[in-house]
């Protein structure tokens, strides 16, 4: 079974960022990767995930150091702006680098 | 989703959905028709004071409206930086062509590319009219300028054939615009109804 093989039966295929990988995250890590900065309202707007759950992935990437949280005022209101890190933007740049090499190994 | 990441698509949703909300084209539709309003009645001073404040009504409108309910995010400048020194070097290419057209006119008789312009006033202000729409269009991603520019060269261009006054036309186009602008202005709020407090 394909399932089944382990790590050396398929060796072409790559690291892949297993925090970046989770569909929910690869989705915020898009949208900030083309945009240069958006609050957590637009990223919810546009992935359609709930403030839960958006909260909980942009704390795990924060985590890993790959998005940047920075607390500033958009006219009189205070406004927290998201913004991928140099790492997370190489991170991303690299998980699809790797994901690309993976999937035209493919037969 | 995994298997195929198009951030072409992505950032097109990110472009359209920041600029669906009609702003944008309500204010083109003022801009179009306060010079119908110039042409009519002299309403210059008008036309003057809302092109100083235009950028500011924008602003202002999109804080008030776009970005309680989808958000904020800022794009990359780069594309707006180039859009900016382009429609520059445009405006002095312009003023320079102006320029070159009066003095030639003012020497003698007009050049030929001058009455060429005056006689077909109507194709050349259609074509103008329409370059800036596709301009504004591919600097917004909003694919409807490029309606709007298809509406405009054909209105001025069916405007070639008939003998109506120009402002008749303008006011056609800007009114269009309006209705499109509010419509979308008004779905939008509609769609994206203010969040709860959080």
């Amino acid at each position: 079974m394909k399932n089944n093989k382990s790590k050396d039966e398929l060796p072409y295929i790559p690291e892949i960022d297993k925090i970046i990988h989770e569909p929910a995250r690869l989705t915020i890590m898009s949208y900030l990767y083309v945009v240069d900065s958006a609050d957590a309202l637009f990223l919810q707007r546009q992935t359609g995930l709930t403030w839960g759950n958006l909260s909980s992935h942009i704390s795990k990437l924060e985590d890993k150091g790959y998005i940047k949280v920075t607390k500033e005022f958009l006219g009189k209101k205070p406004h927290t702006a998201l913004q991928l890190t140099d790492e997370g933007r190489d991170a991303f740049f690299q998980y699809r680098q790797n994901l690309k090499q993976m999937l035209e190994s493919l037969p | 989703m995994n298997e195929k990441i198009n951030l072409k698509d992505i950032e097109r949703k990110a472009y359209t959905s920041y600029h669906q909300d009609g702003i944008l084209d309500i204010l083109i539709a003022i801009f179009i028709l306060s010079i119908a309003g110039w042409i009519i009645v002299d309403m210059a001073w008008f036309g003057w004071i809302f092109y100083l404040i235009a950028a500011s009504i924008y602003a202002g409108a999109k804080r008030a409206v776009t970005v309680p309910r989808i958000g904020f995010v800022k794009f990359p400048q780069q594309r707006y930086k180039k859009m900016v020194w382009v429609a520059v070097s445009l405006g002095v290419l312009l003023n320079i062509l102006g320029l070159v057209a009066f003095m030639q006119t003012a020497g003698g008789s007009p050049p030929v590319w001058v009455l060429f312009a005056f006689e077909n006033y109507m194709i050349v202000i259609g074509l103008f009219v329409a370059s800036l729409f596709c301009f504004v269009g591919y600097t917004f991603r909003a694919r409807r300028m490029y309606a709007y520019a298809l509406l405009t060269f054909v209105t001025f261009g069916i405007g070639y054939f008939l003998s109506y006054p120009l402002y008749y036309y303008i006011i056609l186009i800007g009114t269009l615009i309006l209705l499109t602008g509010l419509t979308m202005l008004i779905s939008f709020i509609r769609k994206y109804p203010l969040p709860a407090a959080s």
